[in-house]
């Protein structure tokens, strides 16, 4: 079954210079029990493209057009207020980057998990308190009846992702939407918590939607990418083959400018030039000012996201099909 | 937290001793005593027997101390203009009407004020937003005489709705009112605005959009109660100023209020008035401040519970 | 003594009666990259700032070039500042938005009182394209760049002076990943070129891989373990780098598995434990304990001795 449909998507927002656009016509889609990696630099469009999905923009200065913009069977275009609502959180739950201001600093962690339950599902507080503690304890907390009682400002950022993920999981969602979920996170951390999704996304079956920058990440939790830049789709395919034989120029030149790959002090490969600035983007692919392969044909047109091989898409002219492309 | 309440009050005992000595000297700095603005200067010997029965004629440091000396054991003495009562009685029946009028003013006019800066940040860039904003500017920045002069022109003169002046009858208190209220109103509505769409502007009402709340229960339970924070510390201190009642609108209206005696008091030279009146003005101000800071660290859970817990 | 060109020496720092930097040695040789790797709380961030003096030491001492500059007054330090310059990470907090980059540039130079005005905005300018970016930035403001563009024009700023130490601290965190090579290029060509020497602050381990002669790793204030980086990466001792290291993730999708961790405890309770055979005569620190050993190959780790012969 499909969990997410995205056909075309487009995000404008208003601004001093003018209608920015920030996403696009992106598509793509996630089946349920699948796991999806959205990567991209700042700009790219990938947060921008999940927020838009559960409506989460504030429109205007926000506007949002799509062909197909359809989450766990709902037109999210068409949905009124209260739809939404009852979608967020119940089919799609959301996770972000910055634990420490993502809860309420004046309300206990208890109270931020039991009213997530109590706004979707018909449970006493009593009854909800005592799965906020089940949460806790699935996602690693020890003292899980005393944590309930803390305000957030008493734990660490690792522990408040872990309470996020928690609140997430509160209603059994269909897709966990996790946007750079380790992003401000130590090292040590990060792997943590991504192995803890790993972990609750094998057991629940839900699927996932993962967006980061860092391409480790991605080779650590997915079994789909979609490489975004420029507020474009630059490639989709299973993980595996991606970083086995990149298709785009763009994903190529970023799994090699990957900086500690091979032992000893060395100069990196780089990747010229600076990300589009949405305000003012360039012509034709958005990548062609910075890429190796570019010629004249690259400037003028924009290239469609075409399949290259079996189960694998790029948007670039300069990539030849292959013969077995279905 | 008991250690911050006793460590800010004494601190407030400080302030406050400094603040009387400061007024004291200010009072005894302005040239002239309580005898020399008559039209009939008195006679020297008459005018010395006078200022040593006040005792005035004694050493500034000693006067002071004699004062304080009072104030510890609640006498104010006697206001040289009206020596018929004490200074404690005449601040007691003069603040009746200042504290009604300015009190319900700040009561009426800070939850309009509230409301206003709620629906303009609600709804950012409208003509709601607009509007209130534009309300807040006319109430900040029109001085309160021309308030309430239009006031009275437009209910009293022109409507005929209430009088135009005086004290009494809660009917003549409404006009009073309505000019105190437009400063609280103003304030809160600028206050409100910037305090709610600061809230609606970090990220944890994002994450609680994203879990499904509905919006009501977003504004209400989450946003108001952040915002609410800044907005009760500046409630007392506000309440202070306009409660001990305002020269010009008691003046405007014929309200027989406090404000008259803070300019009288000193134009007389007034001493024992004049001392007590900034001295109640100050010790307002340094306790509204205490309660504010006490209220805001009590609403605060990272400074009523202090570090990590774990 | 002046083979070093930064020397910190026992260096602590206490907040508020916390312990942030404990005892800390470290030493970064000439024309060499030392990178100071650890978490957050690890005290990475204010050893760099007290080897700036920007943070000023609750015990210990700085050598910068062999010269003691731990207590020397702000006036006798200016010469000093000549010669080691710091780069932080976020490099649009520490560009003024009011300036040109030109101004920027040559403001150190201005502060020096060194050059006439033409003077300056001409080494401003050469400095510009020694960063890779073009002379007519020079009449351009801050917000008008990248983040790549900016931390590029940070770093000529630092260098204008000719300085030969530079503290980076976390230089290439907030940038994106197209551009991080850029600035670790950067840094690398300018290191071969000055003959800069340079203490590199960062989580990134990566980075750190690809760019650091000499790791330095810090845990609650202290130093666990030092060595080449090579060392560091192929044969770490302590449990907490092994940790460290462990939690990178891994390029390839192929190679996932699952990984434990282990808790602070777990860390503490792991302390390596050699035999006084096995280690290089000298330890290092013999007042703490556990204490940093030496082992083969200038690699040393907070580890207890046991039983002797």
């Amino acid at each position: 079954m499909r969990l997410v449909e995205i056909e075309d998507l487009v995000v404008s927002f208003r601004q001093f210079e003018g209608l920015v656009q920030a996403v696009r016509g992106v598509s793509f889609d996630l089946q349920s029990g699948e796991s999806l990696g959205i990567v991209g630099e700042s700009g790219s469009g990938k947060s921008v493209t999940c927020s838009a999905l559960l409506r989460l923009l504030r429109e205007p200065p926000a506007t949002i057009t799509a062909k197909k913009l359809v989450l766990g069977g709902q037109d999210m275009l068409r949905a009124d207020k209260r739809a939404l609502a009852s979608i967020r959180g119940r089919v799609a739950a959301m996770v972000f980057q910055d634990p420490m201001t993502s809860l309420d600093p004046v309300f206990t962690i208890g109270h931020q998990i039991v009213e997530t339950i109590v706004a979707h599902k018909r449970a006493s507080k009593k009854e909800a308190l005592a799965r906020a503690i089940a949460l806790l304890k699935r996602v690693e907390i020890k003292n899980a009846e005393a944590v309930v009682r803390y305000y957030p400002h008493q734990l660490s950022g690792g522990m408040l992702q872990r309470v996020m993920i928690a609140m997430a999981l509160s209603c059994e969602p269909a897709v966990l939407v996790a946007d750079e979920p380790t992003t401000a996170l130590d090292v040590t951390i990060q792997a943590q918590i991504l192995q803890l999704i790993k972990d609750i996304q094998a057991e629940t079956g839900m699927g996932l939607i993962m967006i980061t920058h860092d391409l480790g990440v991605i080779a650590e939790t997915v079994d789909r990418v979609v490489v975004m830049y420029g507020g474009r789709v630059m490639e989709t395919g299973p993980v595996e083959a991606i970083f086995a034989a990149p298709l785009h120029p763009y994903t190529r030149a970023l799994l090699a400018s990957i900086p500690g790959q091979q032992p000893g002090k060395q100069r990196l490969t780089e990747i010229p030039g600076s990300s589009p600035n949405p305000a003012n983007p360039p012509s034709g692919c958005p990548f062609h000012p910075r890429c190796p392969i570019a010629e004249d044909a690259c400037r003028v047109t924009t290239p469609l996201l075409e399949t290259k091989a079996t189960g694998r898409a790029a948007a670039c002219i300069r990539v030849p099909a292959e013969r077995v492309a279905a | 937290m008991l250690q911050f309440i006793i460590r800010r009050t004494l601190s407030m005992l400080v302030t406050f001793f400094v603040v009387s000595i400061i007024i004291f000297m200010m009072m005894h700095a302005i040239p002239g005593g309580p005898f020399d603005g008559n039209d009939m200067p008195l006679p020297d010997n008459i005018r010395a027997r006078l200022m040593a029965q006040l005792g005035l004629d004694k050493p500034l440091w000693e006067q002071y101390l004699r004062y304080m000396w009072g104030v510890f054991h609640l006498d104010f003495g006697v206001p040289y203009q009206s020596p018929g009562e004490t200074v404690m009685g005449l601040i007691a029946h003069a603040w009746v009407p200042s504290l009604v009028l300015g009190g319900l003013g700040v009561l009426i006019g800070a939850p309009i004020g509230i409301l206003l800066g709620m629906a303009a940040a609600l709804n950012r860039n409208s003509w709601i937003d607009y509007l209130a904003s534009a309300i807040a500017t006319l109430g900040l920045t029109i001085p309160v005489f021309v308030i309430s002069t239009l006031l009275i022109l437009v209910f009293a003169v022109w409507l005929h709705w209430t009088p135009a002046s005086g004290w009494g009858e809660p009917r003549r208190w409404i006009l009073p009112i309505m000019a105190y209220a437009a400063v609280p109103m103003a304030t809160y509505a600028r206050y409100a605005r910037s305090a709610m769409l600061d809230t609606l502007n970090k990220p944890f009402v994002t994450v609680l959009r994203a879990k499904g709340l509905s919006e009501r229960r977003i504004i209400f339970q989450h946003v108001l109660r952040n915002s609410a924070i800044p907005m009760i510390t500046i409630f007392l201190p506000m309440f202070v100023g306009i409660a001990t009642g305002s020269i010009f609108v008691e003046a405007i209206f014929r309200v027989p209020g406090l404000g008259a005696y803070f300019v009288s008091s000193i134009q007389k030279r007034d001493y024992p008035l004049e001392m007590a009146l900034m001295l109640l003005i100050s010790a307002l101000f340094c306790i509204s401040y205490l309660i504010s800071d006490v209220l805001y660290a009590l609403l605060n859970p990272r400074i009523r519970l202090g570090g990590k817990g774990r | 003594m002046s083979e070093h060109a930064l020397e910190l020496s026992q260096i602590s720092k206490e907040f508020g009666g916390r312990t942030v930097v404990d005892r800390v040695n470290l030493v970064v040789p000439k024309n060499q990259v030392v990178a100071l790797v650890g978490e957050s709380g690890s005290g990475k961030t204010t050893t760099g700032l007290m080897a700036l003096r920007l943070i000023e030491p609750s015990a210990g001492r700085i050598l910068l070039g062999g010269h003691d500059i731990t207590s020397l007054r702000q006036r006798d330090l200016k010469p000093f500042r000549r010669q080691m310059q710091v780069v932080f990470q976020d490099s649009y907090a520490s560009l003024d938005p009011m300036m040109t980059l030109g101004e920027i540039i040559a403001e150190p130079l201005a502060i020096h009182a060194i050059g006439t005005a033409s003077e300056r905005r001409d080494r401003a300018r050469d400095w510009l394209q020694r960063v890779g970016l073009d002379g007519s930035y020079a009449t351009r403001y801050p917000h008008e760049l990248s983040g790549g563009q900016r931390q590029r024009v940070s770093v000529a700023r630092a260098l204008i002076l000719g300085a030969s130490v530079l503290v980076a601290d976390e230089p290439t965190s907030a940038l994106d990943v197209s551009v991080k090579a850029q600035i670790v290029n950067l840094l690398q060509g300018l290191q071969a070129d000055m003959g800069l020497s340079m203490l590199f602050i960062s989580h990134d381990l990566s980075v750190v891989r690809s760019l650091a002669d000499q790791v330095v790793v810090m845990l609650r204030g202290r130093v666990v373990e030092r060595g080449p980086t090579d060392r560091i990466f192929a044969n770490a001792h302590h449990p907490y780098t092994r940790a460290l290291l462990d939690a990178v993730p891994v390029i390839d999708p192929t190679a996932r598995r699952r990984r434990t961790f282990l808790t602070a405890e777990e860390i503490n309770a792991n302390t390596p434990r050699f035999r006084p055979e096995d280690i290089e005569p000298q330890p290092l620190v013999d007042t703490a304990d556990p204490q940093l050993v030496a082992l083969a190959g200038s690699h040393f780790v907070e580890a207890i001795v046991t039983g002797g012969r």
